[in-house]
């Protein structure tokens, strides 16, 4: 980062600050709780006997979409022909707010919207005389994020100081791990339900290099036309940046690959604040070479071999800037490099709503951060217990998660995936306590029951129903009233066949409109059900007949049709027919279908 | 840089020296601010240094009196907290008097580097005034004129040594680490001193033992210190403490730190280096002084604060900023900044085994001698000559000046416990001297890390030695 080129700078810090500067007396870190759902999730350490690999699961849904995307045309916005003589590459570099409750090397707190200079140590304002000191406890997210991407923790790593001038930074460095990161070496695994490209389909393994620890700067706000303000809240607070291989060959892959980082470390609990906050920002590393070429006289970059010449694309801020910025950068260097032209290593920028990148600055005027031991600062060792420690508590990953689910309980990879993305994985463990209950239901009863399906219902009554009725409602998942016993009381009704469908959602909505009361004051299911008189009487044999025959009677030409055309697609225009003039609920589909039949000799 | 106590045990005997001498203290420009002046001032704190007046290098801050480092960056800066020594000196009654001039930010060895103006020696010699040493030189001149009792310099390549030799007084560096830093101006951190209580336990524990009597000491004289340029004046001094503590029982010692020659290089590497970094903050956005109306000119297309930087440091202190930016660029650091770091260990390990006393910081026990082979203490002149007159500082070149610290950097680059002590030049030494120059040469004496109280131990037999004989 540089001064912008010449701008009139009236740094209009002093007042601000004067007034404002506190020094926080915080003398601890504490470590946020862990989501719920992470919490519960020793409750489910058991394997089932005969689990149904992810891998295949994930592999058929692959294979399905890809048929269903053939079948649909519309999506071909990305096939340049351009792209069957040229290959993309793409590394990253994210960095990412650590949820600490104190900065990196002061005790003042870390805040995300307090008032301006509130959280501001000595240190972190460079005063003459002030000295960092490494608070331990922001180690744990750290540590948590490193593990999370399977990297090795290095027992000793180091500080570095990387300096550059700009009103953000008030020391005109930034401590930086740069020779000796905390961790290296570790790999992501995205699939099709990541959302990557098709072609990288069904996965695609992204090595990370490497991670490292750094202090973040501060905000500026530009009172146009030349004023900027300074706020010091967010100088020095614990970032680690991820850098990435350069093993990602799409634009969408690239984003999906971001977006699973993000969900990764919140799964973590190391960063909880995400993109669209500014808590992760993600820097991405471009170049484009002729397929078929050997790795002679190309760039290499961490063992890497055989790239072309790359550029340097900083600061993007959402998803979408990263797979468009890419996007934008590919195509404008195989422009380059189909007109004869060379590509220069250069650092671009990206604005959203842009199709182009803009050059910044190249090579020449690249800012030499003359990096050098912090010599305030000593080794940064990590014991193995510390690590082993957060290795044997650390969160279930969410594609272990997901995989845990889908052996467990037969709901489908993609319903889990989105069980598990939603409020903090509150819904599904209410979602697992539904199917619990539903299952224990079930196998008290006299009659076999088959359990095959539940996990399928469960998840489509909690995502679909009960989840529509709360969004049209307006009511947040924290404060809805339906608990997973009466959800799994409905269910077991619906599938013992003691309700139909229709009354099932009606009973569910019932329970979503009421008001927070006591327990005890809230009818049961049964006890609706029985005062309401909703319980199913199936209809007799008679009944179906009678029915049927009043049918075919007032519809002659439809009894024509079939009987003489052969048109046995209007059976279940009978059906139909059928069920909507039964009493609600009553009719069941397949029994009305065979007396039509027998009624109409087919 | 940073906190090495001046610890001016001798300071009535240099009081004298001084009435001797011709100069009045206020035409020195050793104070930058006086404490004295100021109104409401308690003067009887209790403790054990209940008013006794210590001044203060300018480089300390102080929340009643201002810090400027001597330099026109920190114009008008008024810290919001002491320094931890700073502190320390106050809860034992001392009380604060002055803070004293200094080569800006501690960059100098002759204190003539100041945005205060240049500090003179109260000796002279053809009616020039001497170079009273840097960058402590205000601080000793306060000391070596009766100013106040004592003073605290910083000394990050002998900044209290050398302007202790030159001025007649005591000068003591502790081991890094070993008085804390909170609250000193950074100059070049790796080299100064920090809080006692950041050491490891294992550190302080061997710490512990000693080892040593003070009573018969093995002293090591090291072969490479034996240089051409060494004056000999200084030469005969030397030889004649070397002699009067052999007739006091103590054994000599020949010992080579073959190191030593490349360690002046090394040090002129590292501390503009960290310089360059630490300097980095002063901006003009948060204090200090700052350049009227726009600071990314537009005129010349400068980077940004280039204007500020320009206007508030000195010559010599951007001189050594643009050094150390140098050094640290990405097409220069693997020969210079990397090369010096691999110098410093080998000066450290160069001590290590001449010591007989492990190093404490070290896991591996290093060539410690035992018994009959190490020595507990070496003995040094402070700087081969007598200081110059101010006049002979102006005709030296930057690297003709930094000449002076060739024999303390090396302690300074191992971290170790160093002392200058004054030795009275004697007899037919003295021919050819003049009444108003400096009538002592500085010896200096170098300890294993942690062995503090040793070296201080060490200093009396040297005194006592030489009164005796």
């Amino acid at each position: 980062m540089t001064a912008p080129s010449n701008p009139t700078l009236r740094l209009q810090y002093r007042q601000l600050y004067q007034n404002s500067l506190r020094y926080s007396l915080l003398g601890t870190c504490l470590t946020h709780r862990p989501a719920l759902w992470n919490q519960v999730r020793k409750s489910h350490t058991a394997i089932t006997a005969d689990p149904v690999p992810l891998r295949k699961q994930l592999k058929d849904e692959a294979r399905r979409k890809k048929a269903e995307k053939k079948a649909s045309p519309k999506s071909s916005k990305t096939l340049d022909p351009r792209l069957s003589r040229w290959e993309l590459t793409v590394g990253l570099e994210i960095h990412a707010e650590l949820n600490t409750a104190c900065k990196l090397f002061s005790p003042a707190a870390t805040s995300l919207n307090a008032e301006p200079n509130s959280h501001v140590a000595l240190f972190d304002a460079a005063f003459p005389g002030t000295q960092p000191q490494f608070q331990k406890a922001t180690l744990i997210p750290a540590l948590r994020a490193a593990l999370a991407f399977g990297c090795e923790v290095q027992r000793k790593s180091s500080w570095d100081r990387k300096h550059y001038f700009y009103q953000d930074q008030p020391n005109g460095y930034q401590i930086t791990q740069y020779y000796e990161p905390f961790a290296r070496g570790g790999t992501l695994t995205l699939t099709q339900l990541d959302g990557i490209e098709t072609s990288d389909c069904p996965e695609v393994t992204v090595g990370i290099k490497q991670i490292q620890l750094e202090q973040d700067t501060a905000k500026t706000i530009l009172q146009p036309p030349s004023t900027y303000l300074l706020d010091f809240n967010r100088v020095g607070t614990p970032l680690i940046e991820i850098i990435t291989l350069p093993q990602i060959h799409s634009p969408t892959t690239a984003s999906a690959c971001v977006r699973k980082i993000q969900s990764l470390l919140r799964a973590v609990d190391a960063c909880v604040v995400g993109m669209e906050m500014g808590g992760l920002r993600c820097d991405v590393n471009v170049s484009v070479r002729e397929r078929g070429t050997t790795a002679e006289g190309l760039s290499e970059y961490a063992g890497v071999k055989g790239l072309g010449t790359r550029t340097e694309i900083k600061n993007l801020s959402s998803f979408k800037a990263v797979e468009n910025a890419i996007l934008a950068e590919r195509d404008r260097q195989i422009a380059v490099l189909e007109s004869g032209g060379e590509i220069e290593g250069e650092t671009r920028g990206w604005t959203i709503g842009q199709t182009e990148t803009v050059r910044l600055r190249g090579k020449e005027g690249e800012v030499d951060y003359r990096y050098m031991p912090d010599p305030d600062l000593g080794p940064l060792i990590i014991g193995q217990d510390l690590v082993d420690h957060l290795k044997d508590t650390l969160p279930m990953l969410p594609d272990e998660t997901a995989e845990r689910v889908v052996n467990e309980y037969g709901i489908s990879a993609k319903d889990a995936r989105t069980l598990i993305s939603l409020d903090d994985g509150d819904r599904l463990e209410y979602t697992e306590a539904v199917v619990e209950t539903v299952m224990q239901r079930l196998a008290s009863l006299p009659e076999k029951q088959s359990f095959d399906k539940v996990g399928k219902v469960v998840a489509d009554w909690v995502l679909h129903e009960l989840g529509g009725l709360l969004t049209t409602a307006g009511v947040p998942w924290e404060t809805q009233t339906v608990t997973p016993e009466r959800l799994a009381d409905i269910i077991v009704h619906l599938q013992t066949n003691q309700i139909t469908g229709n009354t099932a959602k009606k009973l569910l909505a019932h329970y979503a409109s009421l008001q927070p009361v006591a327990e005890a004051a809230i009818p049961s299911v049964s006890k609706i059900i029985d005062t309401s008189g909703l319980r199913l009487v199936p209809l007799t044999e008679g009944e179906y007949i009678e029915m049927a025959q009043k049918v075919m009677a007032e519809n002659p030409d439809m009894v024509k049709a079939v009987r003489e055309k052969g048109q046995k697609g209007k059976i279940m225009w009978f059906v139909g027919q059928m069920m909507r003039r039964g009493e609600e609920g009553r009719v069941e589909a397949e029994k009305a279908r065979s007396y039509v039949e027998r009624l109409l000799e087919v | 840089m940073l906190s090495a106590r001046f610890c001016w045990r001798n300071a009535s005997r240099s009081c004298q020296v001084y009435r001797n001498s011709h100069s009045i203290p206020q035409q020195l420009n050793s104070i930058v601010h006086d404490g004295r002046t100021e109104p409401g001032k308690s003067t009887d704190a209790p403790g054990s240094l209940s008013g006794k007046t210590v001044a203060v290098k300018d480089n300390i801050v102080t929340k009643d009196l201002p810090t400027t480092a001597a330099s026109r960056i920190l114009t008008g800066y008024v810290s919001s907290f002491d320094a931890t020594v700073v502190q320390l000196l106050r809860q034992h009654g001392a009380i604060i008097s002055a803070k004293t001039n200094l080569d800006e930010f501690g960059m100098g060895s002759h204190s003539q580097h100041s945005h205060a103006g240049a500090v003179l020696s109260p000796f002279s010699r053809g009616g020039v005034p001497l170079s009273p040493g840097g960058s402590s030189g205000g601080s000793a001149v306060a000391v070596a004129t009766g100013q106040c009792w004592a003073a605290l310099g910083t000394d990050t390549g002998g900044s209290v040594r050398l302007p202790a030799a030159y001025t007649g007084i005591v000068g003591f560096k502790p081991s890094y680490g070993l008085v804390s830093r909170r609250g000193v101006i950074q100059y070049a951190n790796s080299l100064d001193t920090q809080d006692p209580t950041s050491l490891s336990a294992t550190v302080r524990e061997r710490l512990g033992h000693k080892g040593a009597d003070a009573k018969r000491l093995r002293i090591g004289v090291p072969i490479e210190y034996n240089i051409d340029e060494l004056s000999p004046v200084v030469r005969a001094t030397y030889l004649r403490t070397l002699k009067a503590l052999q007739n006091a029982g103590h054994i000599l010692q020949p010992v080579s730190l073959p190191t030593t020659q490349q360690a002046l290089s090394a040090y002129y590497v590292l501390a503009p280096a960290e310089a360059s970094s630490n300097l980095a903050k002063y901006d003009g956005i948060r204090y200090g002084y700052r350049t009227p109306g726009s600071d990314a000119s537009p005129k010349n297309n400068s980077p940004l604060y280039a204007s500020t930087r320009g206007e508030g440091f000195g010559e010599e202190v951007q001189r050594r900023i643009l050094l150390g930016a140098y050094t640290l660029s990405s097409e220069a650091i693997d020969n210079y900044f990397i090369q010096a770091q691999k110098v410093r260990r080998l000066v450290q390990r160069d001590f290590d085994k001449v010591f007989a006393q492990p190093n404490p910081l070290l896991d591996r026990q290093t060539g410690a001698h035992g018994d009959d082979g190490g020595v507990e203490v070496l003995l040094t002149p402070t700087a081969p000559t007598l200081p110059p007159t101010i006049e002979e500082v102006k005709q030296q070149s930057p690297v003709e000046s930094y000449m002076n610290d060739v024999f303390t950097v090396p302690a300074s680059l191992a971290g170790l416990p160093a002392i200058s002590v004054p030795v009275r030049i004697n007899g037919k030494e003295a021919d050819g001297l003049e009444g108003t120059d400096v009538h002592d040469v500085g010896m200096q004496l170098v300890g294993q890390f942690g062995n503090d109280e040793l070296v201080l131990q060490a200093a009396e037999v040297v005194v006592q030695s030489l009164t005796s004989s």
